[in-house]
């Protein structure tokens, strides 16, 4: 078609003094966007397939390449704005769905922007957390009503003392009585969000796995079922059940150190997923348990699933059948009833609730749901972590919270508000690589994360992978530790829903009433 | 006229051995040293004797033609350092040579009658040119020469008849260019020496004339659309190739040689005559029923021979062939070092067998680069389970041809394009079963990710290879 | 032949084929890095003419490799080399090819079972191979793969003879 309604969204300029011709942007664009000509020894770039990924300019060893954004040049319409020309245009085209990937860009609140955190000053001295010790762990499941101790008699049992909620031993003479739920132990209140294998590539499965497995922490299947070669890292596992079942058996189940139920996605709610059958590889059929090639659907609902009695029917079979073992959750999108719905899952039996706001991730989600369906995390959080207190509650999960967590502050912001650890899915794929381009669902990710073309999945070198996100861990822990310690908190736990160390800014009252936090320049 | 010119701390006077000699070596070519620096692995203190009959430290024999062609002066044509006998501390002997052996004794004698007992000793002395009896005749001939036919004792007595082994020879054909007018050269013998030999020629821009008696030239290693491209190069220059023919008269004049007639009866002028027919084992010192011989020494897979405390190893005996899986004489440079490091760790003490080789060569003429590696002449037609994948551009001087028998690589010849010929001299080396990968093997563009995963992680070693 | 060179540690290139991307930057930086300026713009814009690099991609779809001198423990091309050019440094391990010595007879290219020794023509005709780049820490090429494809690390060479002794 050589009449073009939409115009490149970037520009790429090739500085010729500086290109030396070496095509390795050439060889690296999964969408063809450089051409060598022999002839000529040059290369040329075409601007309307370039997504933006900033591949090329990554990798150019003479820095020749600059990959910018262009000004759409519509004339200026504050209604019709540029991107409503694109889309519709594009729609006038293909007639169909608006397919988009990664969270929400669009410019709504951000409260995480709009919260401050607090300090010490004169009345509690701050902590030093490189000089005295600072907890971070923390126990994701539910926890007791109350707990009752007895005595021991002589050594009898005390190794059973000493493992319980990993204490030193050293009340040799006291053990617990109460039964304790089966719990998750994490050294940092942060796990890696479900993306499934198949969403991402195996490297990319890995490096999440191994890193969770060596900081001590989680990561989270998806629905993509569990690849055999990921079992040695199964401790660290979350492995998800969700409408379409995909790589659920017994031993899936038996893998995993706790099983999530996925109601919904924050990119996506009340939207089901889709995994084309070009990307049903051998491997991932196989994780998956079912045909090479075939689609993989995951129905908008649980079929199984259409009421709160449901659900619990599926969280008791899920815990009956790994033998009250460990932690079962359910993930649902952040929508405009979450916190009864919360209190529904809580009563349901859940160990845990995650729950996914407006801004998630997504591989592949239509763009008008993704951009216009749900609720920030943050309003979401309060309200849930609100709700389950004043229904006494609380204690019996704990709140799991995600959908765009972007820095350590978001996470002990998050943490103030009422959760117990965030999950965080596009911070880890940004650390591996990714560069927000939200092409995922074209499968075609140069940074080898978001695809299943074993051309582009080498590009991740799960080693590289793994470090990338240990680092990120270890960065992060350390900031919440340094922001705990400069508020004279020595626990995490002890902030968990400790709003008032939390100020709004530029916030409306109503907007300070649901977040439960009072204004900046208001005292305690 | 050239001054021989070695580096005086090259050369080193006949002296007398006296005592026992732990290591005596005899040979100071590629597999003398070679043993002699492999003993050094193991014994460090071992007394260590290197003899030579001529009067040069040691210097490569390959080189001699790179000499003559003026690639190589007389400071570069030594391929150990100079301080390589007093690193390894290594007693060397030039200019002897050795009269007998006798294993019994454990004594060699040399050609001043001295002895010189040994405790292990390698023989590694290499080979001999061939010379063909070729009658002579011409104006006063008998006058001044006292014999009419030539043969290996007296060819040097004529002028301008040369062979082409040692670097002695390299320098009298060089001092001979000098100081006489040569108009035309005649190289008898189109095999690797003469090759070799025409390509010193060429690069000065001399024309050459080649007498070769197969039908082709280089004909035990090369098939005819190889000779043909070499031949059609070499031709190019204005020199001549005389095929299926020989020299059968040498016409000298005041002693020396001006021209020839050819066994089809033309005649040619020829004031610089190379005898290259070839080079055989140098068994004269070896008395009858001493040590088994054959038309090399007969080794054992240690390199020992059937004497015992007495080695062998290089262009003088007869090593396995792994492909005619029989043993023979395979004069190259490679194989003798081989050869040479495996009998001197053997003698050391060390248990070492040799894996057997195959033949391969490399010529480059005319900027022609040329390999050809193992058996290369079989036809389809000659054995049942033998493929032959051709890439064959004459235009391009390109050729390829990869022989293949009951799936395996038995030899290649490369010409114009050599890039990556190692590949298959390891192929063979490693007797690689190719069924499945055939297909790629003769491309132009054949590399390691065309190869057998199993052999392509064999090469390619590493963790987390997957393959 | 275990004898020859004993178990010596040196450190040597590892290939992770597996990672691989085909990007081709170790070839580039290689040239550079035998490049007369060894500045990357001027080196491909004015120096390089013949220049080969000495690290080699082999690539089929979406399988790659870089693969350069493996510097052998029992190094054929030394044996092979006719000129005592090709060396192999018994304290560090690395195969050099002198230039100044080579004359361009290619043995080292006709034995050398990775293929990885090449002519260069640009001047005199010499043996092209990896010198592991002696004068730098890590080789270029490991250091600029941007995917670790290529490690710089210590290897014991006896386990490395052992394991290719096995399959002759």
């Amino acid at each position: 078609m050589a009449l073009k309604l939409t115009e490149s969204e970037f520009g790429i300029e090739r500085d010729a003094e500086k290109c030396i011709s070496c095509q390795v942007c050439v060889r690296q664009c999964s969408n063809d966007v450089h051409d060598f000509d022999s002839d000529d020894d040059t290369i040329v770039s075409d601007n309307q397939s370039c997504v933006g990924c900033h591949r090329c300019e990554s990798m150019c060893p003479t820095g020749a390449l600059e990959v910018k954004e262009r000004e759409a040049q519509f004339k200026t319409n504050a209604n019709w704005s540029p991107e409503h020309l694109k889309n519709l245009y594009k729609q006038a085209d293909a007639g169909g769905v608006m397919l988009t990937s990664m969270g929400s860009d669009k410019p709504y609140p951000i409260y995480w922007d709009h919260i401050l955190f607090n300090a010490s000053q004169v009345t509690n001295p701050s902590i030093d957390p490189l000089r005295e010790p600072m907890e971070i762990k923390t126990f994701i499941g539910k926890k007791s009503n109350k707990l009752e101790f007895e005595k021991v008699h002589g050594d009898e049992d005390k190794s059973q003392a000493k493992n319980i909620l990993g204490g030193t031993g050293k009340v040799s003479k006291i053990r617990l009585k109460s039964k304790v739920s089966p719990q998750l132990e994490l050294s940092t209140p942060i796990i890696f969000s479900a993306m499934s294998y198949g969403s991402i590539s195996f490297n990319a499965c890995k490096s999440l796995a191994a890193a969770s497995s060596e900081f001590g922490t989680y990561y989270n299947t998806g629905e993509g079922g569990l690849h055999q070669d990921l079992y040695k890292y199964a401790k660290n596992t979350i492995v998800q059940v969700a409408s379409g079942r995909f790589g659920v058996d017994i031993d899936y189940l038996n893998k995993g150190a706790a099983i999530e139920i996925k109601i919904g996605q924050g990119a996506k709610p009340g939207i089901g997923g889709h995994l084309p059958g070009e990307k049903v590889t051998k491997d991932i059929s196989n994780t998956r348990m079912i045909p090479e090639g075939t689609d993989a659907i995951s129905p908008a609902p649980h079929h199984d699933i259409y009421s709160i009695e449901d659900l619990s029917q599926l969280i008791h079979a899920l815990k009956e059948a790994t033998e009250w073992t460990k932690p079962v959750g359910v993930k649902v999108s952040a929508v405009h009833n979450i916190a009864p719905i919360a209190s529904g899952i809580v009563r349901a039996g859940a160990d845990f609730v995650s729950i996914d706001g407006l801004r998630g991730g997504t591989g592949a989600a239509p763009q008008v749901t993704r951009d216009n369906v749900g609720i920030p995390i943050e309003l979401a959080t309060a309200s849930v972590d609100e709700r389950l207190r004043e229904e006494g509650i609380r204690h019996q999960a704990s709140l799991l919270v995600a959908g765009s967590i972007r820095s350590s502050s978001d996470v002990i912001k998050a943490i103030a508000l009422g959760a117990d650890a965030v999950y965080i899915g596009t911070a880890a794929l940004i650390a591996m690589g990714c560069h927000l381009c939200q092409k995922c669902y074209t499968g075609k990710c140069n940074w080898g994360i978001a695809t299943q073309d074993p051309y582009l999945t080498k590009r991740l070198n799960p080693e590289i992978g793994t470090r990338r996100l240990l680092n990120l861990l270890r960065a992060w822990s350390l900031e919440v530790k340094e922001m705990l310690g400069g508020a004279g908190i020595n626990a995490i736990e002890s902030i968990r829903g400790n709003r008032e160390h939390l100020r709004g800014i530029s916030l409306s009252d109503r907007e300070l009433d649901i977040l439960g936090i009072k204004h900046a320049g208001e005292p305690w | 006229m050239i001054e021989v010119k070695v580096n005086k701390d090259h050369k080193v006077s006949n002296k007398k051995i006296k005592g026992i000699v732990d290591y005596l070596i005899i040979g100071n070519s590629a597999s003398g040293l070679a043993a002699a620096e492999s003993i050094r692995e193991t014994d460090k203190k071992g007394r260590l004797v290197v003899i030579t009959e001529e009067e040069y430290t040691n210097y490569s024999k390959p080189l001699i033609t790179y000499y003559l062609a003026g690639k190589v002066d007389l400071d570069n044509i030594y391929f150990k350092p100079e301080s390589f006998y007093k690193d390894n501390n290594i007693e060397l002997l030039t200019s002897t040579n050795i009269k007998s052996i006798d294993p019994e004794k454990q004594e060699i004698v040399t050609g001043s009658r001295d002895k010189i007992n040994y405790k292990k000793l390698l023989i590694a002395s290499g080979g001999r040119p061939i010379v063909p009896g070729i009658k002579i005749s011409g104006r006063s001939v008998k006058a001044a020469l006292p014999f009419d036919s030539i043969d290996g004792s007296n060819y040097s007595d004529v002028g301008g008849i040369f062979t082409l082994t040692t670097l002695e020879d390299s320098i009298r054909i060089k001092n001979y260019i000098e100081k006489n007018e040569i108009k035309s050269i005649t190289i008898l013998g189109g095999g690797l020496i003469g090759l070799k030999s025409a390509e010193a020629f060429l690069e000065i821009g001399l024309k050459i004339n080649i007498v070769e008696l197969a039908d082709r030239i280089l004909a035990a290693t090369f098939d005819s659309q190889a000779s043909g491209i070499i031949e059609n190069a070499i031709e190019s220059t204005g020199s001549r190739i005389y095929k299926n023919n020989t020299i059968e008269e040498i016409f000298v004049d005041s002693g020396k040689v001006y021209g020839y007639r050819l066994r089809d009866g033309r005649e040619n002028d020829c004031d610089l005559l190379i005898l290259a027919i070839g080079v055989s084992p140098d068994l004269g010192f070896i008395k009858e029923g001493m040590i088994d011989t054959n038309r090399g020494i007969k080794v054992d897979s240690r390199m020992k021979t059937s004497a015992e405390n007495v080695y062998a190893a290089g262009d003088i005996i007869e090593g396995l062939d792994i492909l005619l899986e029989e043993n023979r004489n395979i004069a190259i440079w490679p194989l003798a070092v081989r050869q040479g490091r495996i009998a001197g760790s053997n003698m050391a003490g060390n248990t070492v067998d040799y894996e057997g080789g195959f033949f391969m060569n490399s010529v480059e003429i005319l900027d022609i680069p040329s390999i050809s590696m193992g058996v290369t002449n079989l036809s389809m037609q000659d054995d049942n389970g033998v493929e032959i994948k051709k890439i064959f551009k004459p235009d391009q001087n390109l050729y390829r041809k990869i022989v293949i028998k009951d799936d395996k690589i038995i030899g290649v010849i490369m010409i114009g394009n050599i890039e990556r010929a190692g590949i298959y001299s390891g192929l063979i080396r490693n007797r690689i079963d190719l069924s499945g990968v055939k297909e790629n093997i003769y491309r132009e563009d054949f590399g390691i990710i065309h190869l057998p995963s199993e052999y392509k992680k064999h090469l390619v070693v590493g963790e987390g290879i997957e393959v | 032949m275990q004898g020859s060179h004993g178990n010596k540690i040196m450190k040597n290139i590892f290939i992770q084929e597996e990672y691989c991307l085909g990007c081709r930057l170790c070839e580039i930086y290689c040239q550079v890095k035998h490049s007369k300026s060894k500045k990357i713009i001027k080196a491909f814009k004015k120096e390089l003419v013949d220049s080969l690099p000495r690290v080699l991609v082999e690539e089929i779809g979406y399988n790659s490799f870089a693969i350069q001198c493996r510097h052998c423990v029992d190094a054929p091309c030394e044996d092979a080399c006719i000129s005592g050019a090709m060396v192999k440094n018994k304290k560090t391990g690395v195969v050099i090819c002198n230039e100044k010595k080579c004359v361009g007879c290619w043995s080292c290219i006709m034995v050398c079972p990775y293929g990885v020794i090449k002519r260069d023509l640009s001047a005199k005709k010499i043996a092209s191979k990896c010198d592991l780049c002696e004068d730098e820490d890590i080789p270029v090429c490991v250091k600029n793969c941007p995917n670790e494809a290529l490690k710089f690390k210590e290897i014991d060479q006896k386990e490395l003879v052992d394991d290719r002794s096995e399959s002759k």
